[in-house]
């Protein structure tokens, strides 16, 4: 998977260029519009991430230009305001997401990988497995070697996300915005002890523990070993 | 009028003036038109009391040296006066050339006429006689006297230059009076400007004097206070929050900067790194969300935000913040009860977020294994919806600032990272007033109740969404 970051300010752009590089895509790091859009026509990449305030050509010339020139690659944007106006401008020129500075790389690495997926309609499965860990989207049962696990609606969903997610940190906004759809901080640890229960129900009296706090970034379901 | 750019003080000044001297003008001229009127009513007097002596004089005379004489003998004692008399269109007696400048019009009895002879300004007047004694054929008897005006109108004269000096003298003077008093009349504007001067940033309490201004000026000046106070108060609100926001960013960042130069001052294993760097990355969010959500409340305190309104169930939306708050509740044995239902108009997201607030809020401070309530009503298009919990009651004093930002009513506490920045209930105030509602919090005996009042249809008629 090929990413190109165009984004001027210097600190930014070396630490997504590593950190989506250790996540394992290749990067390709533009630091003005102008070369940014000459590499966004030139290269064949599967994501930009663009940022709003640039030299040369503002974001959203870049992303007019790219859609004029039917590049249609994903686009997501960063911007520094958020305005109301800016969000319906970028979705509107044909953006596919945004994030506000400052975000968490957690929160964007997330976002990336919900838009590269989202191209790829490959076939649903209706059972999801991590290890002994089965959750049958259908029945909405859950067993774990064999012994059924009893969840509410919104631990259910929560599991879901974490086990389609396997291998993912999810940061806690995206987590309180896919299960709960609640799109702001709350005052209160509510992912913290959602977690903490949901893990106490999976986890608890088995032992290979395979929901896992990243400590600073969220959370993330997958086999000990497999990291 | 345009006035070009002149003073206050010079305006007045030359408007007295140029009323006083108009005034004066006046005066001087209906005063010398008197005079003159009155200097000719008193020739008319005199003349005709010598008009009648003559008269009488020719009438009583025995014969025309006779006449002559006598009339010599008056006009002799009499200075500046002089005489003719005609028999039957023949002059008997006075100068031949005494009317030669006279107009015809002298001729006519009982009027005054005026005319110059030899230097002189005379004024005259003509009578007819009865004939004279001894003869009985008639005869046409015509008498004539003049006096020489020349004294009245040297009078005239003079009064006339020393009315012209004191008119010009008199309006100096009130040009002078008129300047002096624009000048103190004016003085506490002045005075006030001179406040207004030194009223700065830092000396915002200066305020106008409104006792000592007369009455025009202490309705302006009270103004002028009112709008020092409002801006005192807004100024003083800001120098607070400054300070505040200073404070709380203050302790995460020297949290950091501590952490990380410890961490720093010598070499460690890839854990104890690891560890330094999540205990950052927790700091730095909390740093990220107090600054995001300080901008939510800008944004909504100032309207830049405007709500987009849609008709939201209520019921639904405390359904589903339940839903997201029900791990929490279940740790502390909270039971989460709702009742009735709403429908409003506002913006779900922040509508979401107000009510979400003060669940959390309310979850945090109720005792263990008691019910959290929240109870939606409405009557007459007024919603209202209540977040009731059991707990220690919010001390009294607290309750006016609770809705400040930054404001924790138990300030000794260290508060955990996953708690707030204390600004929950500050930004459900500013969504709640940007929907034109408002919200009140009764607390007492182990119950804490925030009522938020909503007008149900604001935004219905008249809908004007954002551009």
């Amino acid at each position: 998977m090929k990413i190109l970051i165009i984004e001027d300010e210097p600190k930014t752009g070396d630490y997504l260029r590593q950190g989506l590089r250790e996540a394992g895509f290749f990067v390709d790091l533009v630091a003005n519009g102008t070369d940014g859009l000459h590499h966004a026509l030139e290269g064949d990449h599967d994501l930009v991430i663009l940022d709003v305030m640039l030299p040369g050509l503002d974001g959203w010339q870049v992303l007019r230009n790219l859609r004029g020139h039917q590049r249609q690659m994903p686009v997501l944007f960063l911007t520094a305001r958020d305005q109301v106006e800016d969000r319906v401008k970028g979705l509107e020129l044909g953006a596919d997401d945004y994030l506000v500075k400052p975000f968490s790389f957690a929160e964007l690495l997330a976002r990336v990988r919900t838009i590269l997926r989202r191209g790829r309609s490959g076939t649903e499965s209706t059972t999801l497995q991590v290890a002994d860990l089965e959750l049958d989207l259908l029945r909405r049962r859950v067993n774990r070697a064999g012994r059924r696990i009893d969840l509410t609606a919104k631990e259910f969903g929560l599991l879901e996300l974490l086990m389609r997610r396997q291998g993912e940190v999810l940061p806690r906004s995206l987590i309180a915005s896919q299960v709960w759809d609640m799109n702001f901080d709350s005052d209160t640890n509510v992912i913290e002890v959602a977690v903490r229960r949901l893990r106490t129900k999976v986890d608890d009296g088995f032992p290979v523990k395979l929901i896992q706090t990243v400590r600073g970034m969220g959370y993330v379901l997958e086999e000990p070993d497999a990291r | 009028m345009k006035w070009p750019k002149l003073t206050l003080t010079a305006r007045l000044t030359v408007l007295f003036t140029g009323v006083a001297a108009s005034v004066l003008l006046g005066f001087g001229i209906l005063v010398s038109w008197a005079t003159a009127r009155h200097f000719v009513e008193l020739d008319r007097i005199y003349l005709d009391d010598k008009l009648r002596l003559v008269e009488k004089l020719v009438t009583e005379a025995t014969g025309p040296a006779d006449l002559t004489a006598t009339l010599d003998e008056l006009l002799d004692s009499h200075h500046g006066l002089f005489a003719q008399v005609w028999v039957d269109g023949q002059r008997v007696y006075g100068q031949p050339d005494l009317r030669a400048n006279a107009p015809a019009s002298s001729w006519v009895p009982e009027q005054i006429t005026e005319w110059a002879y030899e230097g002189r300004e005379l004024r005259g007047l003509a009578g007819t006689l009865r004939p004279l004694q001894g003869t009985t054929e008639r005869q046409d008897m015509l008498v004539w006297v003049a006096v020489d005006t020349a004294h009245h109108a040297h009078f005239l004269d003079t009064m006339r230059k020393k009315l012209a000096i004191y008119l010009v003298a008199a309006t100096f003077v009130s040009g002078v009076l008129g300047w002096w008093a624009a000048r103190r009349g004016l003085s506490p504007l002045k005075a006030m400007g001179k406040r207004a001067t030194s009223v700065t940033a830092h000396n915002l309490q200066q305020r106008m004097p409104v006792a000592s201004v007369p009455v025009e000026f202490a309705e302006l000046a009270s103004n002028l206070n009112g709008m020092l106070d409002r801006l005192q108060q807004d100024f003083q609100r800001l120098m607070d929050f400054s300070g505040d926001l200073a404070h709380e960013l203050r302790t995460p960042l020297s949290n950091l900067l501590t952490q990380t130069q410890v961490a720093l001052s010598q070499r460690r294993d890839p854990d104890e790194y690891r560890e330094v760097l999540a205990s950052n990355a927790e700091e730095f969010e909390r740093l990220a969300r107090m600054v995001s959500d300080m901008l939510f409340l800008a944004k909504t305190e100032n309207g830049i935000d405007l709500p987009h309104p849609e008709r939201i169930r209520l019921h639904d939306e405390v359904l589903a913040l339940f839903d997201f708050y029900e791990a929490v509740a279940d740790e502390k044995k909270i039971r989460l009860v709702l009742h009735g239902q709403a429908d409003m108009d506002g913006d779900r997201l922040m509508i979401r977020r107000a009510i979400s607030n003060l669940m959390s809020n309310a979850l945090r401070h109720a005792d263990t294994g008691t019910t959290v309530e929240v109870s939606i009503s409405s009557t007459d298009g007024t919603v209202r919806l209540e977040v009731i919990n059991e707990g220690p009651p919010i001390d009294q004093a607290d309750i006016p600032r609770l809705f400040e930002r930054f404001y924790r009513a138990d300030r000794s506490r260290a508060h955990p990272a996953a708690e707030g920045a204390g600004l929950g209930l500050a930004i459900t105030k500013a969504v709640i007033t940007s929907h034109g509602g408002e919200i009140q919090v009764h607390s007492r005996a182990r119950q804490t109740r925030f009522t938020i009042l909503f007008v149900r249809s604001r935004f219905t008629t008249g809908v004007s969404k954002p551009q």
